[in-house]
Protein backbone atom coordinates (compact mmCIF):
# COMPACT_ATOMS: atom_id res chain seq x y z
CA UNK A 1 0.00 0.00 0.00
CA UNK A 2 1.01 3.30 -0.84
CA UNK A 3 2.33 5.09 2.31
CA UNK A 4 1.60 8.59 0.58
CA UNK A 5 -1.70 7.84 0.04
CA UNK A 6 -3.99 11.26 1.85
CA UNK A 7 -6.38 10.06 4.09
CA UNK A 8 -9.56 11.73 4.05
CA UNK A 9 -10.63 10.49 6.85
CA UNK A 10 -13.85 9.55 5.95
CA UNK A 11 -15.59 6.42 7.12
CA UNK A 12 -18.49 3.63 5.99
CA UNK A 13 -21.62 2.44 7.51
CA UNK A 14 -21.24 -0.92 8.77
CA UNK A 15 -20.51 -3.84 6.03
CA UNK A 16 -21.31 -1.72 3.23
CA UNK A 17 -19.05 -3.10 0.98
CA UNK A 18 -20.40 -6.37 1.51
CA UNK A 19 -23.86 -5.45 1.65
CA UNK A 20 -23.03 -3.03 -1.63
CA UNK A 21 -23.65 -5.60 -4.56
CA UNK A 22 -26.96 -7.16 -3.44
CA UNK A 23 -28.17 -4.03 -2.88
CA UNK A 24 -27.29 -2.85 -5.99
CA UNK A 25 -28.65 -5.90 -7.60
CA UNK A 26 -32.41 -5.32 -5.88
CA UNK A 27 -31.91 -1.34 -7.28
CA UNK A 28 -31.63 -2.81 -10.68
CA UNK A 29 -34.54 -5.41 -10.12
CA UNK A 30 -36.53 -3.13 -8.68
CA UNK A 31 -36.37 -0.37 -11.70
CA UNK A 32 -38.72 -2.86 -13.48
CA UNK A 33 -41.43 -3.30 -10.73
CA UNK A 34 -44.27 -1.17 -10.12
CA UNK A 35 -44.08 1.95 -8.30
CA UNK A 36 -47.87 1.96 -6.71
CA UNK A 37 -49.38 -0.96 -5.25
CA UNK A 38 -52.69 0.37 -7.26
CA UNK A 39 -55.10 0.25 -4.09
CA UNK A 40 -57.73 3.26 -4.03
CA UNK A 41 -59.93 4.01 -0.91
CA UNK A 42 -63.86 4.91 -0.50
CA UNK A 43 -64.17 8.50 -1.03
CA UNK A 44 -63.40 10.39 2.77
CA UNK A 45 -62.29 7.50 3.72
CA UNK A 46 -59.78 9.16 6.47
CA UNK A 47 -62.02 12.34 6.60
CA UNK A 48 -64.48 10.15 8.70
CA UNK A 49 -61.89 7.53 10.34
CA UNK A 50 -61.02 9.32 13.44
CA UNK A 51 -64.78 9.11 14.25
CA UNK A 52 -65.02 6.37 13.53
CA UNK A 53 -61.74 5.10 16.02
CA UNK A 54 -63.05 7.11 18.94
CA UNK A 55 -65.89 5.15 18.75
CA UNK A 56 -64.20 2.16 18.21
CA UNK A 57 -62.08 2.92 21.52
CA UNK A 58 -65.04 3.91 23.47
CA UNK A 59 -66.63 0.87 22.73
CA UNK A 60 -63.51 -1.25 23.68
CA UNK A 61 -63.81 0.58 27.29
CA UNK A 62 -67.24 -0.16 28.43
CA UNK A 63 -67.40 -3.16 30.19
CA UNK A 64 -69.31 -6.01 28.23
CA UNK A 65 -72.52 -6.99 30.34
CA UNK A 66 -72.80 -10.15 31.40
CA UNK A 67 -75.96 -12.05 31.01
CA UNK A 68 -75.95 -15.14 33.70
CA UNK A 69 -76.76 -18.38 31.64
CA UNK A 70 -78.88 -19.48 34.92
CA UNK A 71 -80.22 -16.61 36.72
CA UNK A 72 -80.09 -17.60 41.13
CA UNK A 73 -84.06 -16.88 41.63
CA UNK A 74 -84.38 -20.41 39.21
CA UNK A 75 -81.82 -21.86 41.17
CA UNK A 76 -83.85 -23.23 44.22
CA UNK A 77 -86.74 -24.46 41.41
CA UNK A 78 -83.95 -26.58 39.19
CA UNK A 79 -82.74 -27.82 42.80
CA UNK A 80 -86.03 -29.09 43.63
CA UNK A 81 -86.94 -30.47 40.41
CA UNK A 82 -83.26 -32.20 40.50
CA UNK A 83 -83.99 -33.75 43.81
CA UNK A 84 -87.84 -34.67 42.88
CA UNK A 85 -86.07 -36.39 39.71
CA UNK A 86 -83.45 -38.56 41.56
CA UNK A 87 -85.96 -39.57 44.41
CA UNK A 88 -88.63 -40.97 41.82
CA UNK A 89 -85.22 -43.03 39.50
CA UNK A 90 -84.61 -44.71 43.33
CA UNK A 91 -87.92 -45.55 43.81
CA UNK A 92 -88.51 -46.52 40.53
CA UNK A 93 -85.69 -48.66 39.99
CA UNK A 94 -86.24 -50.26 43.41
CA UNK A 95 -89.72 -51.25 42.45
CA UNK A 96 -88.76 -52.34 39.50
CA UNK A 97 -85.74 -54.54 41.12
CA UNK A 98 -88.62 -56.09 43.25
CA UNK A 99 -90.62 -57.23 39.93
CA UNK A 100 -86.81 -58.06 38.45
CA UNK A 101 -86.62 -60.52 41.59
CA UNK A 102 -90.02 -62.08 41.53
CA UNK A 103 -89.05 -62.95 37.77
CA UNK A 104 -86.16 -64.59 38.57
CA UNK A 105 -87.20 -66.66 41.63
CA UNK A 106 -90.46 -67.97 39.62
CA UNK A 107 -87.75 -69.11 36.56
CA UNK A 108 -85.46 -70.58 39.22
CA UNK A 109 -88.66 -72.28 40.95
CA UNK A 110 -89.88 -73.44 37.31
CA UNK A 111 -86.21 -74.30 36.66
CA UNK A 112 -85.68 -76.52 39.76
CA UNK A 113 -89.10 -78.61 39.22
CA UNK A 114 -88.52 -78.96 34.98
CA UNK A 115 -84.48 -80.71 36.33
CA UNK A 116 -86.41 -83.12 38.50
CA UNK A 117 -85.18 -81.78 41.39
CA UNK A 118 -88.75 -81.14 43.29
CA UNK A 119 -89.38 -84.80 44.67
CA UNK A 120 -93.02 -83.92 45.57
CA UNK A 121 -96.14 -86.98 45.29
CA UNK A 122 -99.14 -86.83 43.91
CA UNK A 123 -100.67 -87.16 46.86
CA UNK A 124 -97.98 -84.59 48.52
CA UNK A 125 -99.47 -82.12 45.79
CA UNK A 126 -103.14 -82.79 46.66
CA UNK A 127 -102.72 -81.98 50.48
CA UNK A 128 -102.37 -78.68 49.03
CA UNK A 129 -105.17 -78.54 47.14
CA UNK A 130 -108.83 -78.03 49.15
CA UNK A 131 -112.26 -79.29 48.38
CA UNK A 132 -112.70 -75.66 46.71
CA UNK A 133 -109.79 -76.09 44.84
CA UNK A 134 -111.10 -79.13 43.20
CA UNK A 135 -114.64 -77.78 42.87
CA UNK A 136 -113.29 -75.31 41.13
CA UNK A 137 -111.39 -77.15 38.43
CA UNK A 138 -113.31 -76.58 35.31
CA UNK A 139 -112.35 -80.12 33.54
CA UNK A 140 -115.27 -79.67 31.45
CA UNK A 141 -113.96 -77.22 29.48
CA UNK A 142 -111.14 -79.10 28.68
CA UNK A 143 -111.44 -81.01 25.60
CA UNK A 144 -109.00 -83.82 24.85
CA UNK A 145 -109.28 -85.57 21.36
CA UNK A 146 -110.59 -89.55 21.69
CA UNK A 147 -107.25 -90.01 19.83
CA UNK A 148 -105.39 -88.22 22.76
CA UNK A 149 -107.45 -90.03 25.10
CA UNK A 150 -106.61 -93.56 23.52
CA UNK A 151 -103.03 -92.42 23.62
CA UNK A 152 -102.75 -92.12 26.82
CA UNK A 153 -104.40 -94.74 27.92
CA UNK A 154 -102.45 -97.43 26.09
CA UNK A 155 -98.66 -96.04 27.13
CA UNK A 156 -100.00 -95.71 31.22
CA UNK A 157 -102.04 -98.71 31.71
CA UNK A 158 -101.46 -101.77 31.92
CA UNK A 159 -103.15 -105.42 31.86
CA UNK A 160 -103.63 -106.36 35.39
CA UNK A 161 -104.60 -102.62 36.13
CA UNK A 162 -107.80 -103.23 33.55
CA UNK A 163 -108.66 -106.91 35.17
CA UNK A 164 -108.64 -105.59 38.65
CA UNK A 165 -111.38 -102.47 37.79
CA UNK B 1 -47.47 18.91 14.35
CA UNK B 2 -47.12 18.53 17.83
CA UNK B 3 -43.58 17.04 19.24
CA UNK B 4 -43.73 13.27 19.75
CA UNK B 5 -42.53 14.00 23.56
CA UNK B 6 -45.10 16.20 24.12
CA UNK B 7 -47.80 13.83 22.55
CA UNK B 8 -46.17 11.43 24.85
CA UNK B 9 -46.60 12.99 28.05
CA UNK B 10 -50.48 14.16 27.21
CA UNK B 11 -51.26 10.70 26.49
CA UNK B 12 -49.93 9.46 29.76
CA UNK B 13 -52.14 12.25 31.10
CA UNK B 14 -55.46 11.67 32.27
CA UNK B 15 -57.26 14.76 31.76
CA UNK B 16 -55.16 15.03 28.38
CA UNK B 17 -55.34 11.91 27.32
CA UNK B 18 -58.31 12.22 24.85
CA UNK B 19 -57.04 15.49 22.98
CA UNK B 20 -53.79 13.94 22.80
CA UNK B 21 -54.94 10.57 21.30
CA UNK B 22 -57.53 12.78 18.57
CA UNK B 23 -53.54 14.14 17.65
CA UNK B 24 -52.18 11.24 17.43
CA UNK B 25 -54.57 9.54 15.07
CA UNK B 26 -54.96 12.67 12.69
CA UNK B 27 -50.98 11.98 12.11
CA UNK B 28 -50.34 8.73 11.95
CA UNK B 29 -53.75 7.34 10.30
CA UNK B 30 -52.47 7.05 6.97
CA UNK B 31 -48.95 5.73 7.40
CA UNK B 32 -50.49 3.66 9.31
CA UNK B 33 -53.31 2.73 7.44
CA UNK B 34 -51.15 2.11 4.31
CA UNK B 35 -48.72 -0.21 6.12
CA UNK B 36 -51.63 -2.39 7.16
CA UNK B 37 -53.32 -2.12 3.63
CA UNK B 38 -50.32 -3.69 1.81
CA UNK B 39 -50.62 -6.51 3.95
CA UNK B 40 -54.13 -7.54 4.02
CA UNK B 41 -55.10 -6.13 0.54
CA UNK B 42 -58.94 -5.60 1.11
CA UNK B 43 -59.56 -2.09 2.39
CA UNK B 44 -62.53 -3.24 5.18
CA UNK B 45 -59.56 -5.71 6.50
CA UNK B 46 -57.15 -2.72 6.59
CA UNK B 47 -59.74 -0.55 8.01
CA UNK B 48 -60.60 -2.94 11.00
CA UNK B 49 -56.75 -4.04 11.45
CA UNK B 50 -56.44 -0.31 11.81
CA UNK B 51 -59.11 0.45 14.33
CA UNK B 52 -57.84 -2.83 16.25
CA UNK B 53 -54.13 -0.79 16.06
CA UNK B 54 -55.34 2.21 17.65
CA UNK B 55 -57.20 0.71 20.50
CA UNK B 56 -53.88 -1.28 21.09
CA UNK B 57 -52.37 1.91 21.14
CA UNK B 58 -54.56 3.77 23.52
CA UNK B 59 -54.89 1.03 25.68
CA UNK B 60 -51.41 0.38 25.92
CA UNK B 61 -49.98 3.93 26.22
CA UNK B 62 -49.19 4.22 29.81
CA UNK B 63 -46.71 1.30 29.62
CA UNK B 64 -45.05 3.07 26.61
CA UNK B 65 -41.30 3.26 28.31
CA UNK B 66 -40.14 5.89 25.44
CA UNK B 67 -37.61 2.80 24.78
CA UNK B 68 -38.00 3.27 21.02
CA UNK B 69 -39.68 6.51 19.34
CA UNK B 70 -43.72 6.76 19.30
CA UNK B 71 -43.77 6.25 16.11
CA UNK B 72 -41.86 3.11 16.43
CA UNK B 73 -44.20 1.73 18.55
CA UNK B 74 -47.11 2.27 16.70
CA UNK B 75 -45.79 1.06 13.13
CA UNK B 76 -44.64 -2.16 15.55
CA UNK B 77 -48.46 -2.35 16.63
CA UNK B 78 -49.63 -2.19 13.54
CA UNK B 79 -47.40 -4.84 11.82
CA UNK B 80 -48.22 -7.41 14.22
CA UNK B 81 -51.89 -6.38 14.13
CA UNK B 82 -51.63 -7.36 10.66
CA UNK B 83 -50.09 -10.35 10.74
CA UNK B 84 -52.61 -11.58 13.38
CA UNK B 85 -55.68 -11.00 11.40
CA UNK B 86 -54.52 -12.87 8.81
CA UNK B 87 -53.78 -16.13 10.96
CA UNK B 88 -56.73 -15.04 12.70
CA UNK B 89 -58.59 -15.46 9.24
CA UNK B 90 -56.66 -19.00 8.34
CA UNK B 91 -57.53 -20.58 11.78
CA UNK B 92 -61.36 -19.10 11.10
CA UNK B 93 -61.48 -20.72 7.90
CA UNK B 94 -59.25 -23.46 8.60
CA UNK B 95 -57.43 -23.01 5.67
CA UNK B 96 -53.63 -22.33 5.35
CA UNK B 97 -52.26 -18.45 5.47
CA UNK B 98 -50.80 -19.26 1.96
CA UNK B 99 -54.26 -19.62 1.22
CA UNK B 100 -55.63 -16.58 2.64
CA UNK B 101 -52.95 -15.15 1.10
CA UNK B 102 -53.95 -16.52 -2.60
CA UNK B 103 -57.77 -15.51 -1.52
CA UNK B 104 -56.88 -12.15 -0.83
CA UNK B 105 -54.82 -11.26 -4.10
CA UNK B 106 -57.75 -13.29 -6.60
CA UNK B 107 -60.35 -10.84 -4.92
CA UNK B 108 -58.18 -8.16 -5.95
CA UNK B 109 -59.41 -8.59 -9.89
CA UNK B 110 -62.79 -7.70 -8.75
CA UNK B 111 -62.10 -5.28 -6.06
CA UNK B 112 -63.58 -1.84 -6.66
CA UNK B 113 -61.06 -0.47 -4.36
CA UNK B 114 -58.06 -2.06 -6.82
CA UNK B 115 -57.19 0.09 -9.64
CA UNK B 116 -54.26 -1.98 -10.65
CA UNK B 117 -53.45 -2.92 -13.98
CA UNK B 118 -52.50 -6.51 -15.12
CA UNK B 119 -48.50 -5.79 -14.07
CA UNK B 120 -49.51 -4.41 -10.89
CA UNK B 121 -52.29 -7.50 -10.22
CA UNK B 122 -48.64 -9.61 -11.35
CA UNK B 123 -47.07 -7.85 -8.73
CA UNK B 124 -49.37 -8.37 -5.93
CA UNK B 125 -49.59 -11.73 -6.58
CA UNK B 126 -45.40 -12.35 -6.73
CA UNK B 127 -45.77 -10.37 -3.40
CA UNK B 128 -48.27 -12.66 -2.07
CA UNK B 129 -45.65 -15.30 -2.65
CA UNK B 130 -43.49 -14.37 0.11
CA UNK B 131 -43.79 -15.70 3.34
CA UNK B 132 -44.87 -13.02 6.16
CA UNK B 133 -42.19 -11.46 8.06
CA UNK B 134 -40.41 -10.88 4.57
CA UNK B 135 -43.30 -9.70 2.80
CA UNK B 136 -43.27 -7.48 5.57
CA UNK B 137 -39.97 -6.34 4.80
CA UNK B 138 -40.38 -5.81 0.79
CA UNK B 139 -43.35 -3.66 2.00
CA UNK B 140 -42.52 -1.53 4.17
CA UNK B 141 -39.27 -0.71 2.70
CA UNK B 142 -40.74 -1.03 -0.97
CA UNK B 143 -43.98 0.92 -0.66
CA UNK B 144 -43.56 2.92 2.49
CA UNK B 145 -39.82 4.21 2.00
CA UNK B 146 -38.49 3.09 5.58
CA UNK B 147 -34.78 3.15 5.93
CA UNK B 148 -33.10 0.17 6.90
CA UNK B 149 -32.58 1.46 9.84
CA UNK B 150 -35.69 2.67 10.75
CA UNK B 151 -36.58 -0.61 9.98
CA UNK B 152 -34.79 -2.22 12.00
CA UNK B 153 -35.99 -0.32 15.22
CA UNK B 154 -39.46 -1.34 14.09
CA UNK B 155 -38.97 -4.62 13.99
CA UNK B 156 -36.05 -5.34 16.07
CA UNK B 157 -34.02 -6.88 13.51
CA UNK B 158 -30.43 -6.05 12.70
CA UNK B 159 -29.81 -4.28 9.70
CA UNK B 160 -28.01 -6.55 7.45
CA UNK B 161 -30.90 -8.80 7.94
CA UNK B 162 -32.97 -7.12 6.83
CA UNK B 163 -31.33 -5.93 3.70
CA UNK B 164 -30.82 -9.60 3.21
CA UNK B 165 -34.15 -10.38 3.25
CA UNK B 166 -35.48 -7.72 0.65
CA UNK B 167 -32.60 -8.75 -1.76
CA UNK B 168 -34.14 -12.28 -1.56
CA UNK B 169 -37.52 -10.60 -1.56
CA UNK B 170 -37.12 -8.41 -4.85
CA UNK B 171 -35.70 -11.40 -6.59
CA UNK B 172 -38.29 -13.59 -5.65
CA UNK B 173 -40.66 -11.05 -7.02
CA UNK B 174 -39.08 -10.69 -9.97
CA UNK B 175 -38.66 -14.04 -10.84
CA UNK B 176 -42.18 -14.34 -10.45
CA UNK B 177 -43.03 -11.88 -12.57
CA UNK B 178 -40.91 -13.17 -14.99
CA UNK B 179 -42.08 -16.71 -15.10
CA UNK B 180 -45.76 -15.85 -15.23
CA UNK B 181 -44.77 -13.39 -18.56
CA UNK B 182 -43.29 -16.51 -20.45
CA UNK B 183 -45.76 -18.57 -19.72
CA UNK B 184 -48.00 -15.79 -21.22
Amino acid sequence: MNKNKNISGFKTPENYFEDFDALLFSKIDEVNLPKSAGFKIPENYFGNLDKKVFKSVKNSEKPTKVISLFPKKYFGYAASIAACLIIGFAVFNSTRENENLDALQMAAIENYIEEGNLNLDFYDVTTFINDEDIANLDLGKQRFSEASLKNYLLENMDENTLIDE
Amino acid sequence: MVEEKELVTALQTEAAKESAFRELVSQYKERLYWQIRNMVLDHDDADDVLQNTFIKIFRNINSFKGESKLHTWMYRIAANESITFLNKKAKRNNISIDNVKDNAVRKLESDVYFEGDQIQLQFQKAIATLPERQRLIFTMKYFEDHTFEKLSEILETSVGGLKSSYHIAVKKITEFIKTQDETL
